[in-house]
């Protein structure tokens, strides 16, 4: 499984775009970390899209792409309206490449 | 049957965020109803309590700790405006930030708080883990740590409060759409207020002012001087990281990109370089405290402006506005015209030799002699072109009315 973080706007969007964005593959991470983010994906995957901050002024807004053997599956929630999996995913994911 | 118990409150929420990565699905289910009971109570108290001091806070700062979560109901306060000084720094900053800028806002605008109402001042610190970024949510002002690489804690750049600050005062008056043309000049008017505070602050006069917005966000490491240049946007920074600052200054350098979030709602922070720059050039040809003429120009053009406004219009608000303050063909109306003019976007019915005279009249570059035919008939075609405004404003007033 390969998940891709994309991030964009907010106060240094026009430094960021020129960042690529991040990526891992599940299969060069340790068992348990493995289970952890299969786990979060899944949650995010099954939780509700938040809507209506789309618009807030300077939110950043996040695109976590899913690429699971054929299937892809494109998440994007931003600061203003986020869930609780998503967030929990984010936060796993943004924590992961801060240590990378 | 298994039941889940409620322990609301207790629990820290980095603790219960953790919980939801538990593989015991119990676990997880009671974590997660907790967070959301929890969220639940504390936005129904929220929403008490601004009720209830809605018509008379003035202005009643609060500031919460997010303790690095990314649910502002799971906050924790961390200073009130009747308690003592917090223990953590970024709180008493965003606290001292919030009161300059809502002291800005009164004393020389004689605004109460972000909705002329008293509005409740509401900030939040320590959002999310290395949040690189400040925003306006509609109601609260939310800002986060910085990752320590590339930006430090956002709470320690005062301009970049108050913009976050003004983006509610933006939303209570014009209502600027935050996309395009309409969003750049949201940005825009957030840079204007947000620089004026600072300058307000430290009394600097126009020429004493940097004009950079965000002066402490970059980290040290970071070959920046800020996050925007006014004074002369696309300058602000220019490195082997981030490359060079793609702000443009003027329309010919207007940035085109899609009004996506991809595409930051169609370059709104890449175009507001262009009204940014227009304010500049107006306060520096009036001179003095930036805030007192050019500030006030904008602040009154803000109020009556309309939320699908494009750069155009905004520009001549702001000429018809410096008109009826100051006087048609004043000084400050003439700065004004000139301003937008070198910007690329000149001010609709003045023609381009009389704009052309004016603004070399107000840059005291032009020949008296020249000065006094040109100027006397700029002067007539100003207030002709002010009253014509004021006669459609009268017009759609009637047909308002009918």
């Amino acid at each position: 499984m390969k998940v891709t973080l994309a991030t964009y706007g907010g106060q240094a969007a026009v430094a960021d775009p020129r960042l690529p964005p991040r990526e891992l593959d599940s299969d060069a991470l340790p068992g348990n970390a493995a289970a952890e983010l299969s786990r979060l994906v899944a949650q995010a995957v099954a939780a509700p899209q938040e809507g209506g901050g789309g618009r807030a002024a300077d939110a950043m807004s996040y695109t976590i792409t899913v690429e699971d053997g054929a299937r892809s599956t494109v998440l994007t929630q931003s600061d203003a309206a986020m869930s609780l999996a998503f967030a929990a995913l984010l936060t796993w994911l943004e924590k992961y490449f801060a240590k990378r | 049957m298994s039941r889940t118990r409620h322990v609301n409150c207790v629990i820290p929420p980095y603790i219960l965020e953790k919980l939801l990565e538990s593989d015991d699905r119990q676990v997880r289910q009671a974590a997660l109803d907790t967070l959301l009971t929890t969220a639940r109570l504390r936005g129904e108290r929220a929403v008490r309590a601004s009720f209830a001091a809605a018509a008379s806070a003035n202005g009643r700062r609060t500031v919460f700790d997010c303790e690095q979560g990314r649910f502002l109901q799971l906050a924790v306060l961390a200073r009130s405006e009747d308690g003592p000084p917090a223990t953590d720094e970024a709180a008493n900053r965003a606290f001292d930030a919030l009161g300059l800028t809502r002291d800005f806002y009164q004393e020389v605008f004689q605004r109460n708080s972000i909705d002329d109402r008293g509005m409740r001042l509401d900030g939040y610190v320590h959002f999310a883990v290395k949040f690189n970024n400040a925003f306006w949510d509609g109601r609260e002002m939310v800002f986060g740590d910085g990752d320590g690489v590339k930006f430090g804690d956002l709470t320690r750049s005062l301009d970049v409060i108050a913009h976050e600050l003004t983006h509610g005062v933006t939303d209570f008056t014009a209502g600027f759409e935050y996309h395009n043309q309409s969003g750049a000049l949201n940005e825009s008017i957030s840079d204007v207020f947000g620089t004026l505070v600072k300058q307000w602050s430290l009394k600097q006069s126009v020429e004493e002012a940097d004009w950079l917005i965000g002066t402490e966000v970059w980290t040290p490491g970071i070959d920046a001087d800020a996050l925007r240049s006014m004074k002369a946007p696309g300058t602000a920074f220019d490195n082997a990281q981030f490359g060079r600052d793609p702000q443009p200054d003027r329309m010919s350098r207007f940035v085109h990109m899609p009004d996506t979030e991809e595409g930051d709602h169609g370059a709104v922070h890449y175009n507001s370089g262009i009204p940014n720059k227009a304010f500049y050039l107006t306060a520096k040809r009036i001179g003095g405290f930036a805030w007192e003429a050019a500030g006030l120009i904008w602040y009154e053009s803000l109020k009556v402006s309309q939320a699908d406004f494009q750069f155009q219009d905004f520009a001549d608000t702001t000429y018809r506005k410096a008109g009826e303050l100051f006087g048609a063909g004043s000084t400050e109306q003439s700065a004004v015209l000139a301003a937008w003019r070198e910007v690329e976007v000149p001010i609709s019915g003045i023609p381009t030799g009389v704009a052309r005279a004016r603004s070399l009249a107000v840059d005291g570059s032009d020949g008296a002699g020249r000065e006094d035919g040109v100027a006397a008939l700029g002067r007539q075609l100003s207030a002709l072109s002010t009253r014509v405004a004021e006669l459609a404003d009268d017009v759609a007033a009637l047909k308002r009315a009918r």
